[in-house]
C-alpha cells in the first residue's frame, strides 16, 4: 500500500477482477454431495461450488434434474436451458437411480467420503430412499447433514407439498405485494422463495462448517423456505403491537417517507425513499423545496411517517419527478446525496458496465458451451472471491470421472451400472444432451480413463 | 388419540417407513430444540457500526442468532435506522423493525468523529473478528478507521461493507454519497421491473412495482452474513482476515440471477406479467371466492390434474403441453390465464383445498404414475399466518415480555441439531451495555455517555 493512495485505487487492487482466478478457494478440499433438484438445493450447492467446494450433483438416470428443460418461454440455447447454467456452474454432475439398491449403495459410498450432503426433495422422501440423515449419518458422523424443504421435516405441515409460489403464499408475502385498491396480489418472479433461502441455507453450512472445524462435529440442519421468508417481515411483530395486519401498500414503503416508484418526464421509472432527517433535509434542497423543513409535520422521520403526511410528501414528490428527466433526477441524487435510481430491467442489468467491472455480471468464456453472460457472487471476498469455472454439462458428463476418480469403479462395473440402468445419460431431448456443435466422443473428461 | 399424519407421495406410503417417520419427527422436534445445545459462534466478536442501513442489521442479527457477541455501536443520539418503522408506529422511540432484529445485541454509543472514542472503537476493533459498516465508501478510511488503516491493527479482521455500488470501480467513487435504502436497492437490481400487470392495463397499475417487504436488504443482510462466515472459515485455518464487499444494488439480479441471462440471450427485457409467469403456466395466486388460492402446474399431469379438479377438461387439448403454455405470445396465455380465473372463482377456498388433497392422496395412492401431484395453498395474512399450529411446533414465532417494550413475537428460522440459531434477548436502548462493553474491553470512559 501507498501511503497517501487514493482509497479507490486501493480497493480497485484489492478486488481487481483480472486477478480473481489466481487467488485461494476458501472452500478447497470440502466435497459436497446434492442430491437435489430444481432451485433451492441446487442453488444452495451452487454458491458452495462457487467458493472453492467440490460438489457432486446427482441426478436421476434419463431423466435429470426438472429444471434442465424448464426455461422461460420455453426457449432454449445451445440446447441447454440458459437459466440453468446460473444453478448449476462449476459443479460434477453424475447419473444414480436411488431406487434401484445398487444406486442406494453408490450414493452412501459417496456421502461416505463427503462433507456436506444436500438434499429437497418432500420431506421423508431421503429417509424412505434410505439416504437420510438417520442412514448417512451411521456411516460418516462427521457429515453436515442438509434438508431443505417448504415446511421443514418436523410438524403437522411436513408432507404438504411446497414450492417457491407456496412458501410465498403460506408466509405472508404474497398478501403483502400488489395494490388492494384493485385487488391484485402478486408473486415475488423469478423463484425468489427459492433462491434467497438457499443463500440462507449456504450461511448455516458454514456455521456448521466452522463448529466442525473447532470440534469435529457434523449435524443435521433443517432449512424449511417458508420460514426464511416469516423469519424476513417485520409484519408479525408489528401485528402483535398495533393489533393490525399492515396489508399491502403498493409502491409506498411504509417505513420512510416520500417513497416510491414515480415516472419521470422522458417517461422512464425511478424509485426514490427518503429514510432519515438528514436525507430529507438534502431532499428538500434538490428539490428547491426548504419551505418544507419549517413545517411541523414534516419535522421528523415519525412525523413524516404518519399515513396523511405520508401522502402528501409522495403527491410532492410524483409532481416534482414527473417534471424532470431521470438522468436530472439522478445527477441530483449524486449531488446531495438522497437515495434514487432508475428501475433496472434485465437488458440493462446485461449491459451494465459498473456490474461487469465489478465482477456481479461476467461473461463467461465455457469450453463446451462459448460465451454465456451470467451472474458472479453475490458478495465479494478480497482473498478469497468467488467464480465461474465452468458452465452446467450434459447428464451424466462426469459419471466416469467421478465413479473411476473417487470410487475406484473399473471400465467394467461401469458398463454393468449402465446395462443395468444404475447410472444413465441423456437421450435426445434439449436440456439433457450436449450441444450439437459439441463431439462428446473426443472429450477426455466424459471418456476419463475409458480405453 | 394422535391424529395420522396426511401423505401426498408415492415414496411415504408403506407402513414401515411411516413408522419410521413418524418417530424421525418426534425425535427431530427434540433435538432441534436450542436448550442447552453450544453455539457455531460462541468464541466470535462482532462489532456492527452499520448506520441508517438495515441491511448492516440484518447481517448483525443473523451472526448474533447463531452465538457471536455482536456489539452495536452507535453514534450518542443513535443510529437514525431506529426510526424507520410503518407509519412511524413505535415504542419509546424505537421502531418495529429495529425491535424485532435487536436480538442478542450489546448496544453501546460511540462519536466516531471524536479523537479519543476512534481510540476506543480502535481497541475493539484489536480483539474483533467480524466489523460491520454501511457508511458511504471511503468514510471510514477517511477517519483513519477503513480497511487498510484496520488490518494493520488487526491482520485477522474480516471487514464487511455494504453500500449501494460497492467500495471499488468507478462508479462507485462516483456515486458515493448515494445512500441505500430497500426500495431503491430492490428496483436498482431488476425486482420491480417484473412485478404489476400487464403492459395494456391502466396506469399506475402496469408500472414497476416493489416487493411488499424488504426483499433487498434482507437478501443483502443474509449475503453479507455468509460472506463473513465465508472468510470467518479462511481466518480459522489461515489467521488471516480480508475484505468482503456487497452491494446492495446487486441484490436482487445476483440473487436470483436470471436477469443478466436474460438480457444477454433474449436481447430484450421481459414485459411484467401481472399473475402469469414467464416459466410454468399457471403459477400464480388466483382469486376464488373468499380469498387467494394458489394453483401451480410444474409437469403436464400436474396441469391435467388441475383441469380436472376444476371441471375445465375440455381445456386439456388446446393446452397440453407446457411449451403450449409457456409462450411469450402474451395474448394466447392470457386467454389460458382468463379461464382458470373464471374456474377458481366459483369456489371458496376450503372447497378447492379439500378438492385437490383428494386428488392428490388418491394419485398418490395410485399405481399409474401419470395422476400428477396438484398442489395448492391459500394466500395466508401475516394474522394468519401467525395462528398456524405448525410454525407453533417448530417455534418460529418467540414470544418477548419485555418490561420496557411490551408483549410482541419475533420470527427466527433455521433449525440445526448441534448449534440451532436462538434468539435470547431482545433490546434496543441506546447505550444500555455501555458499562459492561467498556469493562469487559478496557475502554477509556471520559465521561458519562
Amino acid at each position: 500500500m501507498q501511503e497517501g493512495e487514493d482509497y479507490f485505487s486501493f480497493t480497485n487492487r484489492l478486488f481487481d477482477q483480472s486477478k480473481v482466478q489466481e487467488k485461494p478457494e476458501v472452500l478447497k478440499g470440502i466435497r459436497v454431495l446434492e442430491v437435489s433438484h430444481m432451485i433451492y438445493g441446487p442453488n444452495t450447492a451452487k454458491i458452495l461450488a462457487q467458493f472453492g467446494a467440490e460438489v457432486i450433483k446427482v441426478e436421476l438416470p434419463f431423466y435429470g434434474d426438472y429444471w434442465r428443460t424448464a426455461t422461460y418461454w420455453g426457449k432454449y440455447w445451445k440446447h441447454s436451458n440458459p437459466l440453468w447454467h446460473f444453478i448449476n456452474h462449476s459443479k460434477y454432475f453424475v447419473t444414480i437411480d436411488v431406487k434401484k439398491p445398487k444406486g442406494r449403495e453408490l450414493i452412501l459410498k459417496l456421502a461416505k467420503i463427503s462433507d456436506v450432503m444436500i438434499e429437497n426433495f418432500a420431506a421423508g422422501t431421503a429417509e424412505a430412499w434410505g439416504i437420510g440423515y438417520t442412514q448417512v449419518s451411521k456411516i460418516n458422523p462427521r457429515i453436515i447433514y442438509v434438508s431443505l424443504s417448504t415446511f421443514g421435516q418436523f410438524g403437522p405441515l411436513r408432507f404438504q407439498p411446497g414450492w417457491d409460489l407456496l412458501a410465498q403464499g403460506a408466509s405472508g408475502v404474497i398478501s403483502i405485494t400488489g395494490y388492494p385498491e384493485i385487488g391484485k396480489r402478486y408473486k415475488i418472479p423469478d423463484y425468489l422463495g427459492d433462491f434467497y433461502p438457499s443463500h440462507f441455507a449456504a450461511m448455516l453450512i458454514l456455521a456448521a462448517l466452522i463448529y466442525r472445524q473447532k470440534t469435529g462435529k457434523g449435524q443435521y440442519i433443517d432449512l424449511a423456505q417458508a420460514e426464511v421468508l416469516i423469519r424476513s417481515l417485520y409484519h408479525f411483530t408489528y401485528k402483535t403491537i398495533t393489533g393490525k395486519d399492515l396489508g399491502c401498500t403498493g409502491n409506498f414503503d411504509p417505513t420512510m417517507a416520500p417513497s416510491g416508484i414515480f415516472k419521470t418526464r422522458d417517461g422512464k421509472f425511478i424509485a426514490l425513499a427518503i429514510a432519515t432527517d438528514q436525507q430529507f433535509k438534502m431532499f428538500c434542497k434538490a428539490m428547491k423545496r426548504t419551505d418544507l423543513l419549517k413545517e411541523d409535520r414534516f419535522k421528523n422521520v415519525f412525523n413524516r411517517l404518519k399515513p396523511e403526511n405520508a401522502r402528501e410528501l409522495i403527491e410532492i414528490t410524483r409532481e416534482w419527478v414527473s417534471s424532470k428527466d431521470a438522468a436530472e433526477i439522478i445527477n441530483l441524487a449524486k449531488e446531495y446525496g438522497f437515495s434514487a435510481s432508475e428501475v433496472a430491467d434485465d437488458v440493462q442489468i446485461c449491459n451494465d458496465e459498473w456490474r461487469r467491472q465489478r465482477g456481479s455480471v461476467v461473461c463467461f468464456k465455457d469450453e463446451m458451451y462459448g460465451e454465456l453472460v451470467l451472474a458472479g457472487p453475490i458478495v465479494m471476498l478480497s482473498k478469497t472471491p468467488g467464480r465461474i469455472k465452468w458452465l452446467s454439462r450434459p447428464l451424466g458428463y462426469h459419471n466416469r470421472y467421478i465413479f473411476k476418480r473417487l470410487l475406484g469403479l473399473s471400465e467394467e462395473e461401469l458398463k454393468q451400472l449402465e446395462k443395468e440402468g444404475v447410472i444413465g445419460y441423456w437421450d435426445d431431448r434439449v436440456g439433457l444432451k450436449p450441444p450439437s456443435y459439441y463431439d462428446i466422443e473426443k472429450d477426455s473428461i466424459f471418456n476419463y480413463n475409458k480405453e | 388419540m394422535k391424529e395420522k399424519e396426511q401423505v401426498y407421495s408415492r415414496h411415504l406410503k408403506k407402513k414401515k417407513t411411516l413408522e419410521h417417520l413418524s418417530k424421525w419427527g418426534e425425535v427431530l422436534a427434540k433435538i432441534m430444540s436450542p436448550e442447552g445445545k453450544p453455539e457455531a459462534l460462541d468464541d466470535v466478536i462482532v462489532l456492527d457500526v452499520s448506520y441508517a442501513n438495515f441491511a448492516g442489521i440484518i447481517a448483525a442479527s443473523l451472526l448474533a442468532e447463531l452465538g457471536a457477541e455482536t456489539i452495536k455501536i452507535e453514534p450518542p443520539e443513535g443510529d437514525p435506522a431506529r426510526m424507520m418503522t410503518p407509519y412511524g408506529v413505535n415504542v419509546d422511540g424505537v421502531g418495529i423493525p429495529f425491535l424485532m432484529e435487536g436480538r442478542n445485541k450489546r448496544y453501546i454509543t460511540l462519536n466516531l468523529e471524536d479523537e479519543e472514542d476512534r481510540e476506543n472503537f480502535k481497541k475493539l476493533v484489536a480483539k474483533a473478528d467480524i466489523l460491520i459498516e454501511t457508511f458511504s465508501p471511503g468514510y471510514m478510511d477517511s477517519l483513519g478507521i477503513g480497511y487498510r488503516q484496520l488490518s494493520k491493527i488487526n491482520p485477522g479482521l474480516i471487514y464487511v461493507a455494504i453500500t449501494p455500488y460497492g467500495h471499488y470501480t468507478s462508479k462507485a467513487k462516483e456515486y458515493s454519497k448515494i445512500p441505500d435504502t430497500d426500495l431503491v436497492a430492490q428496483a436498482a437490481s431488476g425486482l420491480p421491473a417484473l412485478i404489476g400487470e400487464l403492459p395494456d392495463s391502466p396506469e399506475p397499475y402496469n408500472w414497476p412495482t416493489r416487493a411488499g417487504f424488504w426483499a433487498a436488504w434482507y437478501i443483502v443482510g443474509v449475503a453479507a452474513a455468509m460472506g463473513a462466515l465465508l472468510a470467518l472459515y479462511y481466518k480459522k485455518s489461515t489467521g488471516e482476515g480480508q475484505m468482503v464487499d456487497v452491494a446492495s444494488f446487486d441484490a436482487f439480479s445476483s440473487c436470483v440471477g436470471f436477469p443478466a441471462t436474460v438480457g444477454f440471450v433474449w436481447g430484450r427485457p421481459r414485459p411484467r406479467y401481472g399473475i402469469l409467469d414467464y416459466g410454468l403456466c399457471p403459477y400464480g395466486f388466483f382469486k376464488c371466492k373468499d380469498g387467494y388460492v394458489a394453483i401451480a402446474a410444474f409437469r403436464d399431469q400436474d396441469f391435467r390434474a388441475i383441469l380436472k379438479i376444476l371441471g375445465r377438461w375440455d381445456l386439456e387439448e388446446d393446452w397440453r403441453y407446457l411449451l403450449d403454455r409457456i409462450t411469450d405470445d402474451v395474448d394466447k396465455v392470457k386467454q389460458l390465464n382468463k379461464e382458470i380465473e373464471e374456474a377458481v372463482a366459483k369456489y371458496t377456498c376450503d372447497e378447492l383445498l379439500k378438492k385437490f388433497s383428494d386428488y392428490a392422496r388418491k394419485s398418490a395412492r395410485s399405481r399409474w404414475r401419470g395422476g400428477g401431484l396438484p398442489v395448492t395453498t391459500k394466500m395466508l395474512s401475516p394474522e394468519e399466518v401467525l395462528k398456524e399450529k405448525h410454525w407453533h411446533v417448530r417455534k418460529v414465532f418467540v414470544e418477548v415480555n419485555d418490561p420496557k417494550y411490551g408483549s410482541f413475537v419475533v420470527p427466527i428460522c433455521g433449525k440445526m441439531s448441534e448449534t440451532p440459531p436462538r434468539v435470547k434477548w431482545i433490546s434496543a436502548t441506546i447505550g444500555k451495555d455501555n458499562e459492561y462493553v467498556y469493562k469487559k474491553y478496557c475502554l477509556n470512559r471520559r465521561n458519562e455517555r
